[in-house]
């Protein structure tokens, strides 16, 4: 560690310390705690969505895998931009229209039972889980690469920076340090396109055709098929990627910190222009790295590629770039595990402590209590997690909470939002059948099971053969929705016209 | 049957715009009467605008999308060259760029419309917002 990256990174901290300082002053209720007060504008809000969403996995993990793997690498860029379009036209505006806090409020705007308000807690929560250790199991590897610290200390280090932020700052202090972390990352993202731009002498045909002798795939490496060789399989993972997004309770809670579905819509605009423009530099990195460091230094440095794009700022732009870039991974990871910690908190303190244990019978500042607790506690537990899952592979998490988030959270919301005859009973089995099969069809698949020893968690020939079960498990919560409901007599037409009617509108609020 | 009968009542009150304004969707017990909106003319316009871009451009978006994973999946028809070493898998990527980014820019000005349409039904209904008035 040189005296460069102590001080950007000194500086980052210090910063995030500052917001933090001022974000608590105003955190004063439960709704400042967990929406801002609801008083985001599109454009912060469009930003902290793109700080929210464009995690380590996305900045490192993609430039990686477009560096060792060419066009499949890109593959995950499509997919995590289309879904911005599920997202504005189907979610975003009936789930601001209903809901206050968290996505179970939104379902339950319709359903006043319980175990929907559980069902949908759960859900939330195991998707939390799963993207918080990999996003701190990624966080403690890259900054044992970047900082030489330990593993353990490391995470440690995480966990404790996001409880700060969280315990004290709330959603206002995660939504500004989203918001400065999208702006580092762009920032740092364009610098670099620049660089690897000008070492091709700003030639997009020149650039492709070294590409075509760069790497050890030779020609296979500008087209698809070299890292996902099975159909069936990327089209589920793909599948998951686009429809995930959509069910992913920490994008989903942005859309509350906003004033009306006008604005929860325009800040879908803007995470898509700021997404979709990083996605697209993606391939400028990727390339870059591939071309100027090469995949034997890069696997040499870290097996998955990870560590593509600051080894690539090192080589274009010596110590000072690299350093800048290791702290702008720094920062995406706060901004992403903070906004997860708020998110799992909600579930917990809000969903259910503050509306299944206590009925809704709480103070205010019971509440802010209960949120503070939860946040401590889920900030905790995860940390824990981590320093036990060190060996996991991240990609396999992430794209997991991808598919539970497709196959348990978006049917019951489609069908919450547009189906009349939808009830109880259905919304109860459609996200208990796509979290359970999600979950049941990846222990069997090859990503747990492997006839190798130590290659995965289990030992055996794997029961279900693809990677990612989104092509069964979605289907199988939309499914399951069908079934429950039919095999209820219960429907509420008078229910669903006033969900209709608030969803559309954005009238008759009931908060 | 009751139907009928809240379908005569919501013509009229779609009718005569004044009587709508001091008279709003409540019932008598002061409930506000969701099915009475939802049958009205100005919300189901509301909903037919809606579905008639929604339904299409989601089905085309999806559609693409997964087509374009069909294609590169299970064939090599994208992999001849466009331009140079740029095969014709990289024009479809690009090309799910740009459609999602037109896509966002329709839907906003069709859901400044959808607001428009949105708004007569919550007037035409007695529903103002506290916050949007302020």
């Amino acid at each position: 560690m040189n005296a460069t990256v102590i001080i950007i990174f000194v500086t980052i901290v210090a910063m995030t310390l500052v917001i933090t300082y001022f974000a608590a002053k105003r955190t004063k209720s439960a709704s400042d705690f967990y929406t801002a007060g609801g008083g985001l504008t599109g454009w912060q809000n469009g930003m902290a969505i793109a700080g929210d969403y464009l995690s380590a996995a996305s900045f490192l993990g993609i430039a990686g895998a477009i560096a060792l793997f060419g066009f499949d690498g890109f593959l995950f860029s499509i997919g995590y931009l289309v879904a911005y379009l599920v997202v504005l036209f189907i979610v975003a505006e009936p789930l601001r229209n209903l809901g206050k806090y968290t996505l179970a409020d939104m379902i339950n705007a319709r359903f006043d039972a319980k175990k929907v308000r559980g069902a949908a807690a759960l859900s939330s929560i195991t998707i939390v889980i799963f993207y918080m250790i990999a996003q701190l199991v990624g966080a403690g590897a890259l900054i044992q690469l970047l900082f030489g610290i330990d593993y353990l200390w490391a995470v440690i280090l995480v966990g404790v920076m996001m409880t700060i932020y969280v315990l004290f700052g709330g959603m206002t202090a995660t939504s500004w340090v989203q918001i400065i972390k999208a702006i580092l990352l762009m920032l740092g993202t364009v610098i670099l396109s620049f660089l690897v731009l000008k070492n091709f002498n700003f030639n997009i045909l020149e650039m492709f055709a070294q590409m075509k002798t760069a790497t050890p795939h030779g020609e296979a490496y500008l087209n698809p098929g070299v890292r996902y060789t099975i159909p069936l399989d990327t089209i589920s993972l793909m599948l998951a990627l686009v429809l995930g997004t959509a069910g992913l309770p920490h994008i989903l809670m942005r859309f509350f910190t906003v004033r009306d579905a006008k604005t929860a819509r325009s800040s879908v605009m803007w995470a898509t222009w700021i997404v979709g423009l990083f996605y697209v530099m993606t391939i400028f990195l990727g390339f870059g790295a591939a071309a100027f460091v090469g995949s034997t230094d890069i696997i040499a440095t870290n097996a998955a590629g990870n560590m593509a794009a600051p080894l690539l700022a090192q080589a274009l732009g010596g110590d000072i770039l690299m350093s800048f870039i290791s702290a702008v991974a720094f920062a995406t990871i706060l901004a992403v595990v903070a906004g997860l910690v708020l998110s799992g908190a909600s579930a917990f303190a809000h969903d259910i402590y503050g509306q299944i244990i206590k009925k809704g019978n709480v103070s205010e500042r019971e509440q802010m209590l209960a949120a503070r607790y939860a946040s401590l506690g889920v900030a905790i537990f995860s940390i824990l997690l981590a320093v036990f899952a060190q060996s996991l592979n991240v990609a396999f998490l992430v794209s997991l909470a991808f598919c539970i988030a497709a196959s348990a959270n978006l049917p019951v919301i489609i069908y919450t939002i547009f189906w009349k005859r939808f009830n109880t009973s259905g919304a109860v089995t459609a996200i208990l059948t796509g979290l359970i099969s999600a979950l049941v069809l990846v222990t069997l698949s090859p990503s747990v099971m492997s006839p190798e020893v130590g290659a995965a968690i289990l030992v055996g020939d794997p029961i279900f053969p693809l990677t990612n079960p989104a092509i069964v498990s979605i289907p199988l919560g939309f499914l399951g929705g069908v079934a429950g409901t039919l095999l209820s007599k219960e429907s509420d037409a008078k229910k669903y016209a006033e969900v209709k009617v608030r969803a559309n509108t954005g009238g008759f609020r009931q908060l | 049957m009751a139907k009928s009968i809240t379908g005569e009542v919501i013509k009229g009150a779609a009718g005569s715009e004044r009587a709508t304004v001091n008279n709003p969707a409540r019932t008598t017990s002061g409930e506000i009467d969701f099915e009475r909106i939802e049958q009205s003319s100005s919300f189901k316009n509301l909903m037919d605008a809606k579905k008639k871009f929604l339904i299409p451009v989601t089905i085309l978006f999806l559609g693409l999308y997964v087509l374009f994973n069909i294609i590169i999946s299970y064939t090599t028809w994208l992999e001849g060259s466009f331009m140079g070493d740029i095969s014709w898998v990289w024009v479809f990527a690009f090309g799910l760029f740009v459609m999602t980014w037109t896509l966002v820019t329709v839907y906003m000005k069709r859901a400044a419309k959808f607001d428009e349409l949105a708004n007569k039904t919550l007037v035409e209904f007695g529903y103002e917002d506290k916050e949007e008035t302020r």
